[in-house]
């Protein structure tokens, strides 16, 4: 009696039902993503609202500037109660949130899934790996730790290094010309609010777009011909995806605790540490830096993103005017190459 | 995979997160419970030590429950580890099994910590055991007791066995658990054998004098016993039976080696404080004590390494400013506060702390052969002071502070210090005191006026204490000087003149006037009109 009461009260303001619900959310699923490793899309986007959870959490105590940082990131890990799990998570889910996204993109590369007509939403999903790569970089910055405070020096000075926009670049990323009071508030302001708040509308944006063409379909060649060929969102799909989720969790936890997160020494304005490394995302990028002149090694660095962004169009131009239509497999073996080996060979030496 | 499956994983996979998020809470709760002081935290006892903590975590339990509190117990060294001893050890005995000596001396912590030894064997701190010509030794073990033991003159009701006195009690119990004892095991003859007498190789730490070996008295067990004067002692200038120099527990405390209590106040106050060297007490007078006091609690102090600038700011500590690292010095601590000490206020008359490549204070005033000499300058110390100085305050800042610090140390040594010094050594010069110490007057007003008063002025000064520099210190000084030091020394020249002793006493008297006649003591005039009535 009481639920129909309150079923009637919802109905009569909410002209939504049950079933129009189901309709809504209730689409025909393509049979591929029965195999798990096509579900990673998701993943990122679960990291993501995990890392708002804990970013919320961290907020509370974390005070952005350079007499406080450290400190409160000292009394989060030592003294909060929960802070260093949280912290552990926030962290953890960074690294692998950063991971999911490149694997992500990986995927639909190899797949051909960024073809006509989902070239817009390649697009969307490069702006989200830029921005991914930026709230990483300035949350590691928001530690205050030596290593950290003087990555972003570098950062700033890889800026620099850029003709005519350098020199603005460095002043809009560190508040000045140096890094000053003003530098890390503005890391936090970004990190916390601006970079999230455009991260959720990319991704409202990518997931609408990808209802509106439906999600690219894969054939595989020992598929029986009479195979069904999609299967239901709710409850089979969401099943997968919440066993991803529930993995993740487990995995984010076992890591956190395992493997805390710890806190190197604190920033020295002063004193200039022996060996500066960024985390290990930007080794790739690192590495090439130490391979050319700055200047070339930022402004190939930038046409290779440019490609990335234009690279629907510029694959398409190949496959149309050009015999090789096969190309961008062998493109994306060589990009990957490139991406592992650098990033390992920054992570072995120490120079 | 069947939906069924899936159902059965999700709800597989929810139990494993619960399941995470259970050891998450126990981990937290242990965490607390470290934190309060409730539980140590993980302890690995090796196999060695396993029947030492079973038995003594009967006997002594606080031994044990402080150990697992420890550092040392988290890391796997347990009580053999340091108490382990070698054969040929002359205090090595048999103890189920285990070859161990009771006494844990700097040589056998420097097996581990070799850099921490080393520094604090050349500090001062180490030294602290050789003041046996030093005038407190003798107030201690004369003026106050005795050197030999001595019959009572009455009984005790309630103690019936008191027939003899130990005069070296003031000694044992005072001086020397500040100092450090020269640890004696007992001999059979109920006397002490020290290091002296066993010759202790330098390297080794065994004896090289064997004959001795046969006089020492041990327990049933085979145990040697030890000279209840020199044991138990944990004062930091032990001398120990191996010849090592020091108590690392002085500081550090046994069992559990806190580090946490070794960067507090109260830990340096167990001796740097009282009359003569009120330290903690200035410390707890100075805006750093007030700041400590108020901000303890976010100061960090369980930190792994306390490095100024790094893991606090809020506050110095004795610790911080003459042994941590800090920021500035990549970290560095050093077990020799006297890297960082510039003036040494500890003799009547107060010496810039440039010393020799011993560490011993250089007193030559020629400048060219005083350069030659020092290989560790009192601007160097003090350089690495200002280092500590500058992490809450500006260069001109802490120069002007060393200057108000010198102006003061100088005042107080030209004014009072030297010539308290000219006059007393005058009086002996000329046979006016007797060659004993302390049997006169003017001689327990002069100690009041350096060791006591004296001190405490120039400590104040050194340590931003406004009260022990004024009115604990130069406002004492002066009137122990103008109202008892000078009328003493003048009532000795009189009764010298009265006795045959003319020359002796115009000589002396010639000295006071000089120095009253200086600029500085010019507004007495009176003292000398009312002198020369008399």
């Amino acid at each position: 009696m009481t639920v129909n009461v309150i079923k009637r009260w919802f109905a009569e303001r909410l002209p939504v039902t049950g079933v129009q619900l189901q309709e809504l959310t209730n689409e025909p699923v393509p049979a591929h993503l029965r195999h798990w490793w096509f579900c990673l899309g998701g993943t990122p986007a679960y990291l993501f609202v995990v890392q708002i959870v804990t970013g919320i959490l961290l907020a509370f105590y974390y005070q952005p500037s350079p007499s406080t940082a450290y400190q409160s990131i000292d009394t989060i890990t030592n003294q909060v109660a929960f802070g260093w799990y949280i912290r552990g998570m926030h962290k953890w889910a960074a690294t692998l949130m950063i991971a999911a996204v490149i694997l992500h993109q990986m995927r639909v590369y190899f797949t051909g899934a960024y073809r006509q007509p989902r070239e817009i939403n390649w697009m969307i999903g490069m702006c989200l790996l830029m921005c991914t790569l930026v709230v990483g970089f300035t949350g590691y910055s928001l530690v205050f730790e030596q290593l950290s405070f003087w990555g972003a020096t570098v950062a700033a000075n890889i800026c620099d290094t850029v003709p005519y926009f350098g020199v603005f670049a460095k002043r809009m990323l560190l508040a000045g010309d140096t890094y000053n009071d003003n530098t890390l508030s503005r890391f936090f302001i970004l990190h916390a609010a601006v970079l999230p708040g455009l991260m959720i509308l990319l991704i409202g944006i990518h997931v609408a777009i990808l209802r509106l063409q439906g999600v690219s379909e894969l054939r595989f060649e020992n598929e029986p011909p009479d195979a069904p060929q999609h299967f239901d969102f709710f409850p089979d799909h969401f099943y997968t995806e919440l066993i991803i989720g529930l993995i993740l969790m487990v995995v984010l936890s076992v890591l956190a605790t395992v493997l805390p997160v710890t806190l190197g020494p604190q920033a020295d304005p002063l004193t200039t540490p022996e060996v500066i490394k960024p985390e290990w995302w930007f080794y790739v990028s690192f590495r090439w830096l130490k391979l050319f002149s700055g200047t070339f090694a930022v402004l190939s660095t930038g046409f290779i993103v440019f490609v990335m962004f234009a690279w629907p169009f510029i694959d398409g131009w190949i496959r149309k005017h050009t015999r090789f239509t096969e190309a961008s497999v062998w493109i994306g073996i060589v990009g990957v190459f490139l991406l592992v080996g650098l990033t390992v060979w920054e992570a072995v030496v120490e120079h | 995979m069947t939906l069924q499956t899936k159902r059965y994983l999700i709800g597989f996979l929810g139990l494993l997160f619960l399941a995470s998020l259970v050891l998450v809470q126990a981990m937290e709760i242990a965490r607390k419970r470290e934190e309060v002081g409730l539980a140590s935290g993980h302890v690995v006892v090796p196999t060695k030590s396993k029947s030492c903590v079973e038995c003594h975590g009967k006997s002594s339990p606080g031994i044990i429950d402080h150990w697992k509190f420890s550092t040392h117990a988290k890391k796997g060294v347990g009580c053999v580890e340091c108490h382990q001893a070698q054969k040929g050890d002359v205090d090595a005995f048999t103890h189920y099994g285990e070859l161990i000596a009771t006494v844990v001396t700097p040589k056998d912590c420097g097996r581990c910590h070799e850099k921490e030894t080393k520094e604090f064997t050349h500090s001062h701190h180490a030294k602290a055991g050789n003041i046996l010509a030093s005038l407190d030794n003798f107030l201690a073990e004369t003026v106050e007791g005795s050197r030999t033991p001595f019959n009572p003159h009455s009984p005790t009701p309630g103690k019936p066995d008191i027939h003899q006195v130990n005069g070296m009690a003031s000694a044992a119990t005072g001086c020397m658990q500040c100092h450090g004892s020269k640890v004696a095991l007992l001999a059979k003859d109920g006397g002490k054998i020290t290091f002296e007498e066993l010759k202790p190789d330098a390297k080794s730490g065994q004896p090289t004098n064997l004959d001795v070996l046969d006089r020492i008295a041990k327990s049933e067990d085979g145990r040697p016993k030890f000279h209840a004067d020199t044991w138990p002692n944990t004062g930091i200038g032990r001398l120990n039976l191996d010849g090592s120099l020091g108590s690392c527990s002085a500081c550090h405390s046994r069992h559990d080696f806190s580090p946490r209590r070794a960067r507090q106040p109260e830990n340096c106050g167990k001796c740097h404080l009282g009359p003569d060297h009120p330290q903690k007490e200035i410390y707890e007078e100075s805006k750093h004590g007030v700041a400590f006091r108020d901000l303890k609690d976010h100061m960090n102090l369980n930190a792994k390494d306390w490095v100024l600038g790094k893991d606090y700011s809020q506050a110095p500590t004795c610790a911080t400013c003459h042994m941590s690292g800090h920021a500035k010095n990549g970290g560095t601590i050093t077990h020799d506060p006297g890297q960082r000490i510039s003036w040494t206020n500890r003799p009547p008359v107060s010496a810039v702390l440039d010393t020799d490549a011993n560490g011993k204070l250089v007193t030559e005033a020629d400048p060219a052969k005083r350069r030659s000499l020092v290989t560790f300058s009192a601007e160097e110390k003090r350089t690495n002071m200002k280092q500590v100085c500058h992490h809450c305050h500006t260069p001109d800042y802490v120069n002007a502070f060393y200057k108000q610090y010198d102006d003061f140390v100088i005042n107080y040594n030209e004014k009072f210090a030297k010539p308290g010094t000219s006059i007393m050594a005058e009086l002996r010069k000329h046979d006016l005191l007797t060659k004993t110490e302390f049997d006169e007057e003017i001689e327990w007003t002069w100690f009041y006026l350096w060791h006591h008063e004296g001190r405490r002025a120039r400590h104040g000064a050194s340590m931003m204490a406004p009260d022990y520099a004024h009115w604990h210190g130069m406002y004492e000084v002066a009137e122990r000087f103008y109202m008892q030091l000078i009328p003493q020394a003048r009532e000795i020249t009189k009764h010298a003149a009265e006795s045959g002793k003319a020359d002796q006493a115009a000589a002396v008297n010639k000295v006071i006037d000089e120095i009253l006649a200086r600029p500085e003591h010019k507004w007495q005039e009176r003292q000398k009109a009312h002198h020369a009535e008399r």
